[in-house]
């Protein structure tokens, strides 16, 4: 692949970019996958072989140190799983290809905006005097705004109504989103509510020229059928047609005219967009800067997933709970006084 | 590589660990005190996996802490009953080394010094010289409850409640007690050593353990807030501005239970005698491994089924010990570890608790 003007990859690039389902993590080729996966969630903790694949690794274990492999080690939290067999690009469910897509799209996008707002370049057309007929290109900060405010109200929605994902009150007013309500965008976060449903033509809203239709991204063709791939080829499982064909058009129907509520700057914005996406990107960089053996800035030995998912819960309002909060009397203390294991003075020899 | 395998203790002490340590050296024998009133004492031979009971020593009341003394043979234990004692292995014989007025919280032993300390909730430590233990040991009073105890070659670090830490001077100590009058009366109007240093805890949670590292340069604390601290002694500005804290053994809670973080108490620390990494061992049942120079984990062992209660390194760093059994948590009204301890051994790899080196 050849460099874009001004170094930033396309749309389609990143899409076709290989991903570790584990950890998220994009590389540049399939070979750099595999060898990725074998080195961070194949590989023994106990003599350092390096196997293929999660199964592979659990019969090394057991087999070899009989021991029983419970998860996948360096994986977020709800991908340690060893029930789904990973190779490459092979093996990963279609709903969280779809989500990756829509992360990275999402991404994307954010990353554009903060460029037009570093850059200075004028974003295309003025808020409000435009809506979705005009073609635009690109989504303006002001719509990209809207669209948090929408993204939010959801978020709130979401959480009163628990995970159910009740349609929020802000559902389309102008007729011309109909996918805004049934199908809001997910947060980037490793935890993933619901996969989006993919909503069959939304034909309101202009894809914007520098994205193309789903196929041209990928291979052409049909999957080639399972297990005649070559471990080093081309990705064996593009995702599917339908979910790259549904995930624009959420990203680009931003509501004409959102009144108020909107974030006041871009900025902040994106701040708020790379907090949300915490649990991943997080990682990602804990990954390239442990394999670049650069220290963290935040100076302490870092805890992985963990820790990650730590730093992004603590920003959020909901306290942690402590497991033992008592401040003045230490654990023992407590046990010492109980009637069990209390010591009376000349009650037993 | 050597193989890395982990076994479980057939025999394990029937209630809650409060401690566990291995013999000095390269002896294979670990002491392990219990809720339960006993004292046991397991041998790791050398081929096979498996940890061997070979005695138990019944005490008055639960037993907080053991420590090996001067040989292989010999341990001090502290009690709820707020005895310190000397167990002779060999014999099974109990002497009462001094008498506090609280439970016994914790004892270590200093081999350089032949000195012995106890802690207990009374707020004082007991020096005791285990060469000579007609000696009164002497007492220093201390201005809060002590928690953790840890002793380095020359140094003791003292935590305790309110989040203070005095840091002792071994030699001191020993000179202390050499020049103090054998008559209780005398000694009292003497002045008690004073701290070589004072410190307030980098952790703002209550301190649950402390561990001193062998090269004798400084020690870790962890706190009941799923945090590590690591620290130097040396108080120059250089090395003050080295010392760092770091969030560990913590779990994300699911999001129908209002997410955030479930945070566990760090209940135990221990440094490799060799390498000088260290382990840490938590409320959420984990133990890790840690590179205090390079500042990063090397590795997270495989969940065990309760809290970690206590962690030790054989000698030789070849072992670790880890004992597990349920965590008292806010809010219960009731504990039983009956049952449910559980005594593992690891046998490292040769290169397992090795740490790269600072970066």
């Amino acid at each position: 692949m050849g460099k874009k003007k001004r170094g930033h990859p396309d749309i389609e690039e990143l899409l076709s970019r290989p991903w570790c389902y584990y950890c998220e993590r994009d590389f540049e080729d399939l070979k750099l996958l595999i060898s990725h996966q074998k080195a961070k969630h194949f590989k023994c903790d106990r003599c350092g072989k390096r196997l293929n694949t999660a199964g592979g690794l659990s019969v090394h274990m057991n087999q070899v140190h009989k021991e029983n492999l419970t998860s996948v080690e360096n994986a977020l939290p709800n991908r340690q799983g060893l029930d789904i067999e990973i190779f490459g690009m092979e093996g990963v469910p279609d709903d969280i290809v779809q989500q990756h897509n829509q992360r990275i799209i999402q991404n994307f996008y954010t990353a554009q905006a903060e460029r037009q707002a570093a850059t200075g370049n004028p974003p295309r057309g003025q808020a409000g005097s435009q809506g979705p007929a005009k073609k635009i290109k690109h989504e303006t900060a002001e719509e990209l705004k809207k669209r948090l405010a929408e993204h939010r109200a959801k978020l709130a929605a979401q959480k009163a109504g628990g995970a159910n994902g009740v349609p929020p009150s802000a559902a389309p007013t102008d007729g011309q989103s109909p996918a805004q309500g049934t199908a809001p965008f997910p947060p980037p976060q490793p935890a993933y509510l619901y996969a989006t449903p993919g909503v069959p033509g939304a034909p309101t809203y202009p894809a914007p020229p520098t994205y193309p239709p789903t196929a041209a991204t990928f291979p052409p063709g049909p999957s080639p059928p399972p297990g005649t791939t070559a471990p080093f080829s081309i990705p064996a499982r593009p995702p599917s047609g339908a979910a790259q064909g549904a995930a624009p058009p959420y990203l680009y129907n931003g509501a004409p005219a959102y009144p108020g509520g909107a974030p006041s700057t871009v900025d902040e914005l994106v701040a708020n967009e790379s907090r949300q996406g915490a649990g991943g990107d997080d990682i990602d960089q804990l990954i390239r800067m442990a394999e670049a053996g650069i220290k963290p800035a935040a100076g302490g030995p870092k805890n992985g997933p963990e820790e990650a998912a730590a730093t992004a819960g603590e920003k959020k309002k909901k306290g942690s709970r402590m497991v033992y909060a008592d401040t003045e009397v230490s654990p023992e203390e407590r046990m010492a006084m109980l009637p069990r294991y209390r010591w009376v003075e000349g009650a037993s020899a | 590589m050597a193989p890395a395998t982990q076994f479980e203790a057939t025999q394990p002490p029937n209630d809650a660990i409060s401690a566990l340590v291995f013999a000095p050296g390269t002896s294979r024998r670990l002491l392990v005190s219990s809720w339960d009133k006993n004292v046991y004492l397991y041998e790791v031979a050398n081929s096979a996996d498996e940890a061997e009971l070979i005695g138990t020593f019944e005490h008055r009341a639960p037993v907080l802490d053991v420590c090996f003394g001067a040989s292989p043979d010999e341990a001090f234990t502290a009690g709820v009953d707020h005895q310190v004692k000397r167990l002779d292995l060999a014999t099974g014989e109990q002497t009462v080394l001094s008498k506090h007025s609280e439970p016994v919280r914790c004892v270590v032993y200093s081999a350089e010094h032949s000195l012995l300390i106890s802690a207990s909730w009374d707020g004082t430590l007991h020096v005791h010289n285990t060469a000579d233990p007609s000696r009164t040991p002497l007492t220093i009073p201390l201005p809060g409850k002590p928690h953790a105890l840890a002793a380095s070659p020359t140094k003791l670090v003292v935590a305790m409640t309110a989040r203070l830490v005095h840091i002792y001077d071994l030699p001191t100590l020993s000179k202390a007690l050499t020049s103090s009058s054998t008559s209780p009366q005398q000694q009292q109007q003497q002045q008690p050593p004073q701290p070589w240093q004072t410190r307030e805890s980098s952790l703002k949670f209550l301190t649950r353990a402390v561990a001193c590292m062998p090269n004798d340069a400084g020690y870790a604390t962890s706190s009941i807030e799923g945090r590590v601290a690591v620290e130097w002694f040396d108080d120059s500005a250089e090395s003050q501005a080295r010392k760092y804290a770091f969030k560990c053994h913590r779990q994300a809670a699911p999001e129908d239970e209002g997410g955030g973080d479930v945070v566990y108490p760090v209940n135990a620390l221990a440094f490799h005698p060799v390498y000088g990494t260290f382990a840490s061992g938590g409320g959420d049942g984990t133990v890790a491994l840690w590179d205090a120079e390079a500042k990063r984990r090397m590795r997270q062992y495989q969940r065990f089924p309760e809290s970690v209660a206590a962690l030790a390194f054989s000698g030789d760093g070849k072992y670790l010990a880890i004992g597990v059994c349920p965590g008292f948590e806010t809010g219960m009204e009731d504990y039983s570890g009956e049952g449910r301890a559980k005594l593992f051994v690891r046998e490292l790899g040769e290169t397992e608790a090795k740490g790269k080196g600072a970066k």
